[in-house]
């Protein structure tokens, strides 16, 4: 197959995106009631679910902290998700590398110390991989942990950017994100800091600045988008406390 | 079942489904698609789009390029052009003319379907795109929320691909009309070569036509038709008659290629003799020989292809024969394909003679094992340059169309069958065809008549004559790149004020005060290089070379940029040069002219008493050249006692230094190769060739040289010490031990005693000191000459792609090496220096200079044209060494070269030239006999003497000029006396 115009000389993408725009982002939280926090997430053709349980008594003591609770990822990707069909272990390299840099984002997030001596176990299973999974796995962690109500500082949005010649292109399709470094940040809230840096390649310094702020910017609008899906959500249950 | 939705930020998404088939399995793939409302239509008549643009991430609104007057047909009609996949494919030499096809939209399906049919044609179409000149766009329909349509059921992708293309079409007409600002909307046609679909369009209210009527009703149609490429069935005639074997499918190519038994490579037509050819393929060490028409099946020198062994007792030995396409298959009739006999007589007795050879000689080792020709992965086809051979042209027919035959200019090419209405006004001119198809019931290939470049042997239509069959780009600087030189022109100055809130300008160094002067050719225009020396109190010397800062004005990523690096380099001819940058840097912003300052990129050395390097800088600075001298001028300079001033003295020293440094290199074993080079004086008044002379070289010419050498190794190390992965190299392989078996099997036959050994350059170099006959003193040249042709060709390279000990420069004896000193007219030159400024932190280096893929990419191009340059180069010197000979025939001291059984190649060394005697030529064919061990061919010549005359022998020879009637290519012929 010939190389595909990646970003044409005209400014479209090979999905028919601008340089700055964002796919189709889709959210529903409390999916899921029988847990206590839960969500689905579409970015584009990435789909995830997540399922929070907690904070609650951890069922090792050898698990316990004594100021903050524990978070503990469970990541787990279909194995259908890609086209080529391919069974993940746990212990493979990016899944490791995914979960950690997971459970240290949401560390920080987490009011922790507000839990002392609990658990929280984040379960996250990924349906389909369209490019920008590990954004889309942040997106659903923070709804379903802002559903089981914990405490956290501000939402963590995350989005990924990457650099096509001199222009940074936002939120990578599966396409893209083959041909081109990319970067994954989670910014904090509407603020400009990140909770979240994830560089899988190389990038030249100098463009990096100009990357980092379309990808804030583009963070900030998945904000606004979580947002209105948690404040519909909540309107509906007051409607429903009230009626 | 497509799922639409329109989404908050104003795009419509939907999901493509399709079925891809790979290995045999089968996947189905889902893909989001975004249908938008803001494409512009890109026309200046347009009162919407205007309002409606969006920037892109640099923040440029797009160009409106469609003219609201766009061109008018014979009756009237304004119109926009939309065209089809298959004219693209057909006639892009047509869309690239610039007598038609103005205001063009692609649609963005066919750009796609361009691209998987053929990426060169994708490539000139994006090209013309970017141009601007002949306002082309690319109108995305695909992403228009208008014009994308699905596919419907049981529709075949490529009927809804031409729907799209109609309702690309239909939806400007309403566009236009809808929101036009003139009067009268401007009308579209869509230019369709499918019946059937030209149909369907018309009932659907769209203007569209054929390439042929489009053309036919244009107003200078008349003059355009000929261009039309010919459709493939118009010359099958007889299409029952099949001549050459069919080409294997592309499945059993494949499977052969995996399990071993097909072999591909680059085929090579051999350069004496058109029915052989040889592939080098990985799996052999030795070419494999290709032989015979059949064999060759229609494969074009340059070609990708697959070939098959044969059976080993059809192996032999390359031939001893000279043949040219012109003395075969002269008497071919070119309108008529029933009564070729595809192996002519002629070819089926040499055939058989060189069978014979090769049974007396089986079992020695200079059996090649021969392969044939079963498929073609990749053609070579270009534009060919040549003239229409009088004896296909019917003088009695008018004006009707008539078939004839195109030779090239290009020996090893075949003729091209073309068809035209022109055929007498084209006869005595050069012209341009492009080779359309060759169907295996052709003897010749087909192809079309694509523009005259005037009449054979003026000077202008052999200049782009030879430029074209060389594949250099010599059409003036687009728009585009113009608009990326500075806005001042000829006034730009180095600032004054130094310290002006610019950083980079903060960091020049200011080298004013040097003695610094350049050393070049007599009127050059161009200096790159610029040179300064002064003695230090420690007893040791400062050397700087001054390099024109030409990255300072060719910023990466520009269309300047783009297009140096696209051609590569200059190219010299004998009456003018075609410059990489435009003109205004080359001769005067960049150029390191005398008394004005300039920026420049400087490396200065400490050297100590014997030219040993103590320390080196490197920096961007600001010079003034206190001079520009020519060789002589510096050479008399220094000679002359009386001038004791500081900057000749300066020479001195540079004169002394470079000395040493040249014995240095001597020692290290350098290599003195030789190739007879000759200057055509050129009469400074009627610009008509003069005389002839071989090159001088003097003290002077070596001082720069050896200076140049010295800066382009310091740099050469520097950026290799910054980049190890991606720095760019030029590298000069060892020769392989066969390039030089056949001279020394050569040397030990007809001078015992003398060989040449290639262990290291040194052993080479002295072996080539040893060569010398003391009863001729030009011998030792001539082994010089024919040694450099043994030789590998040096090649530029990115670090990464050779371990560091192969990065040895042989010619030089030196272990890393670079080009940095002429950025005006190399492009190896401006990477070298774009990388130098990052290694010392002057700026950053572009990521395409830091990428391994991108740097491959630019390598292989410069590789390739710096060799077209040199070819064109010769070509031209031979060009007007033949017109020089027009006038002045004489007899010359000639030297044999080479030996066959039906001719020798002579060089005359006062010339440079060298020819090639036809056995017919020599004296009675039948009375002629090669003796093949000793090289020697004997013969009566026309004076009933019988002679013998082998390699190496000195001959006289009359040289004068003749035109080849075939060709019209005029060249020195060479008679033995
Ligand atoms: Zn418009």
């Amino acid at each position: 197959m010939s190389r595909l115009e990646l970003y044409s000389p005209e400014g479209l993408r090979v999905d028919g995106r601008r340089w700055n725009e964002l796919r189709r982002f889709d959210c529903k939280i409390n999916t899921h009631p029988a847990f206590d926090g839960s969500s689905y997430v579409e970015q584009g053709n990435s789909k995830v679910i997540c399922m929070v349980r907690g904070p609650m008594e951890p069922p090792m003591r050898s698990q316990v902290n004594q100021t903050q609770a524990v978070i503990e990822m469970n990541l787990n990707i279909a194995s259908f998700s890609t086209l080529q069909r391919r069974k993940r272990s746990k212990n493979d390299k990016r899944m490791i590398e995914m979960k950690t840099t997971l459970e240290r984002t949401f560390e920080q997030s987490v009011m922790s110390h507000l839990y002392p001596r609990t658990l929280i176990e984040v379960n996250v299973q990924v349906l389909a991989q369209d490019g920008a999974v590990l954004a889309t796995m942040t997106n659903a962690i923070t709804l379903a942990l802002i559903d089981a109500g914990v405490a956290m500082y501000d939402y963590v949005s995350a989005v990924s950017v990457g650099i096509h010649d001199q222009t940074p292109l936002l939120d990578l399709n599966v396409l893209e994100e083959n041909d081109m470094s990319c970067l994954t940040i989670g910014v904090v809230g509407k603020s400009e800091k990140l909770a979240m840096l994830l560089l899988e390649d190389k990038m030249p310094l100098d463009k990096l600045e100009n990357a980092l702020a379309v990808a804030i910017a583009g963070g900030h609008r998945i904000r606004d988008l979580m947002d209105d899906e948690v404040r519909s959500h909540g309107n509906q249950r007051v409607s429903k406390l009230t009626s | 079942m497509v799922e639409k939705r329109k989404l908050a930020s104003g795009l419509t998404t939907i999901q493509k489904t399709f079925v891809r088939s790979r290995n045999g399995g089968c996947m189905k793939i889902v893909r989001e698609h975004y249908l938008r409302s803001d494409i512009p239509c890109y026309s200046q008549a347009c009162n919407h789009c205007i309002t409606n643009l969006k920037p892109d991430a640099q923040g440029n609104l797009p160009l409106l390029v469609l003219l609201d007057l766009p061109l008018k047909l014979k009756n009237g009609g304004q119109h926009y052009v939309v065209v089809d996949t298959n004219v693209v494919l057909q006639a892009i030499d047509l869309l690239e003319n610039t007598e038609c096809f103005y205001d063009v939209v692609v649609p963005q399906i066919v750009l796609e379907e361009v691209k998987n049919r053929s990426f060169p044609i994708y490539q000139r179409l994006r090209a013309l795109v970017k141009a601007a000149d002949k306002r082309f766009v690319v109108f995305h329909n695909e992403f228009h929320e208008e014009t994308y349509i699905t596919r419907e059921k049981d529709e075949s992708i490529n009927d809804r691909n031409d729907r799209a293309v109609n309702r690309c079409a239909q939806w400007y007409n309403e566009h236009l009309a809808k929101y036009s600002s003139t009067k009268n909307p401007i009308k579209v046609i869509l230019v369709c070569n499918d019946r059937n679909n030209r149909k369907r369009a018309i009932a659907e209210g769209i203007d569209a036509r054929s390439l042929e009527d489009y053309i036919e009703s244009l107003p200078n149609g008349d003059m355009l038709r000929d261009l039309i490429p010919t459709e493939n069935e118009s010359f099958e005639k007889n299409a029952a008659e099949i001549a050459y074997p069919e080409y294997y499918s592309t499945s059993r190519t494949m499977a052969g290629i995996k399990n071993g038994t097909l072999y591909q490579g680059v085929f090579n037509t051999s350069t004496y003799n058109i029915l052989e050819g040889s592939v080098l393929t990985p799996a052999f060490k030795k070419p494999l020989l290709i032989v015979g028409t059949k064999n060759l099946n229609r494969a074009f020198n340059g070609d990708l292809v697959i070939v098959e062994l044969l059976p080993k007792d059809k192996w032999r030995e390359p031939s001893t024969t000279i043949l040219e396409e012109s003395s075969i298959g002269a008497n071919d009739n070119a309108d008529d394909n029933s009564q070729e006999d595809l192996v002519s007589d002629k070819e089926r007795r040499m055939l058989a003679l060189e069978a014979v050879k090769a049974t007396i000689h089986q079992g020695e080792k200079k059996l090649q094992p021969t392969a044939r020709v079963v498929s073609i992965t990749r053609r070579s086809w270009r534009f060919y340059v040549g003239q229409i051979a009088s004896s296909s042209v019917d003088n009695e027919t008018s004006n009707a169309s008539q078939t004839c035959f195109v030779i090239l200019m290009d020996k090893v090419l075949p003729k091209i069958r073309i068809k035209t209405r022109k055929a007498k006004e084209l006869l005595g001119q050069r012209i341009v065809v492009s080779v359309d198809a060759w169907p295996s019931n052709s003897k010749y290939p087909q192809g079309h008549f694509v523009r005259s470049l005037g009449a054979i042997e003026t000077e202008g239509a052999e200049r782009e004559a030879l430029l074209i069959e060389h594949d250099v780009e010599y059409r003036p600087f687009s728009k585009a790149v113009l608009d990326c030189l500075p806005k001042e022109g000829e006034n730009w100055k180095v600032p004054e004020n130094l310290d002006n809130g610019d950083e980079q300008l903060k960091k020049r160094v200011d080298l004013r005060d040097k003695l610094v002067c350049s050393i070049d050719p007599p009127n050059c225009q161009d200096i790159d290089d610029a040179l300064h020396a002064k003695p230090l109190p420690n007893g040791h010397y400062e050397v700087g070379v001054h390099i024109a800062d030409v990255t300072h004005f060719v910023k990466p990523n520009t269309a300047l940029d783009s297009e140096g690096a696209s051609r590569g380099t200059s190219v010299y001819l004998v009456d003018k040069r075609i410059d990489m940058l435009p003109m205004l840097l080359g001769t005067n912003l960049c150029s390191l002219n005398p008394y004005v300052e300039r920026f420049a990129f400087s490396v200065i050395w400490e050297l100590d008493e014997n030219a040993e390097i103590v320390d080196v800088k490197f920096m961007k600075s600001i010079i003034k050249s206190r001079e520009a001298f020519s060789y002589e001028q510096a050479q008399l300079r220094i000679e002359d006692g009386s001038q004791n001033d500081e900057l000749t003295q300066s020479i001195r020293i540079l004169l002394k230094l470079s000395k040493k440094l040249k014995q240095k290199r001597m020692d290290a074993g350098a290599l003195n190769l030789s190739s007879p080079e000759v200057k055509v004086h050129m009469d400074s008044e009627t610009s008509d060739p003069g005389e002839v002379e071989v090159k001088k070289l003097l003290e002077t010419n070596s001082l720069v040289e050896e200076f140049m050498l010295l800066a382009n190794i310091s740099v050469a190390r520097k950026i290799y010490d910054a980049y190890p992965q991606t720095a760019m190299l030029r590298r000069h392989a060892a020769p392989p031990s066969t390039n030089f078996e056949a001279l020394n099997e050569i040397l030990r036959v007809r001078k015992p005693g003398m060989s040449i050994s290639i262990e290291s350059s040194k052993a080479l170099a002295d072996s080539l000191d040893r060569c010398v006959d003391p009863n001729d003193e030009y011998f030792n040249t001539l082994i010089r000459i024919m040694s450099t042709r043994c030789m590998m060709a040096a090649e530029y390279f990115s670090s990464s792609s050779y371990g560091y000990p192969d990065f040895r420069h042989y010619g030089l004896a030196v272990d890393i090496y670079t080009h940095f000193t002429s950025p005006i007219r190399r492009y190896c030159d401006v990477v070298a220096h774009r990388q130098l400024a990052g290694a010392i932190g002057y700026e950053m280096l572009d990521s395409q200079h830091r990428d391994k893929h991108k740097m491959e990419l630019i390598v292989r191009n410069i590789n390739k044209r710096h060799r077209n340059a040199q070819f064109a180069g010769r070509a031209s010197i031979e060009y007007y060494v033949g017109q020089v000979m027009k006038n002045n025939e004489s007899t010359q001291e000639g030297y044999v070269m080479k030996s066959f059984n039906n001719g020798i190649v002579v060089l005359v060394p006062k010339f440079g030239v060298e020819g090639m005697i036809k056995l017919e030529m020599l004296g009675d064919a039948n009375s002629a006999a090669y003796d093949e061990e000793k090289y020697e061919l004997s013969f009566t010549d026309f004076k009933g003497v019988s002679r013998t005359v082998g390699i190496f022998d000195k001959v006289q020879v009359a040289v004068k000029s003749v035109q080849d009637e075939v060709s019209g290519k005029r060249k020195v012929q060479l008679v033995l006396v």
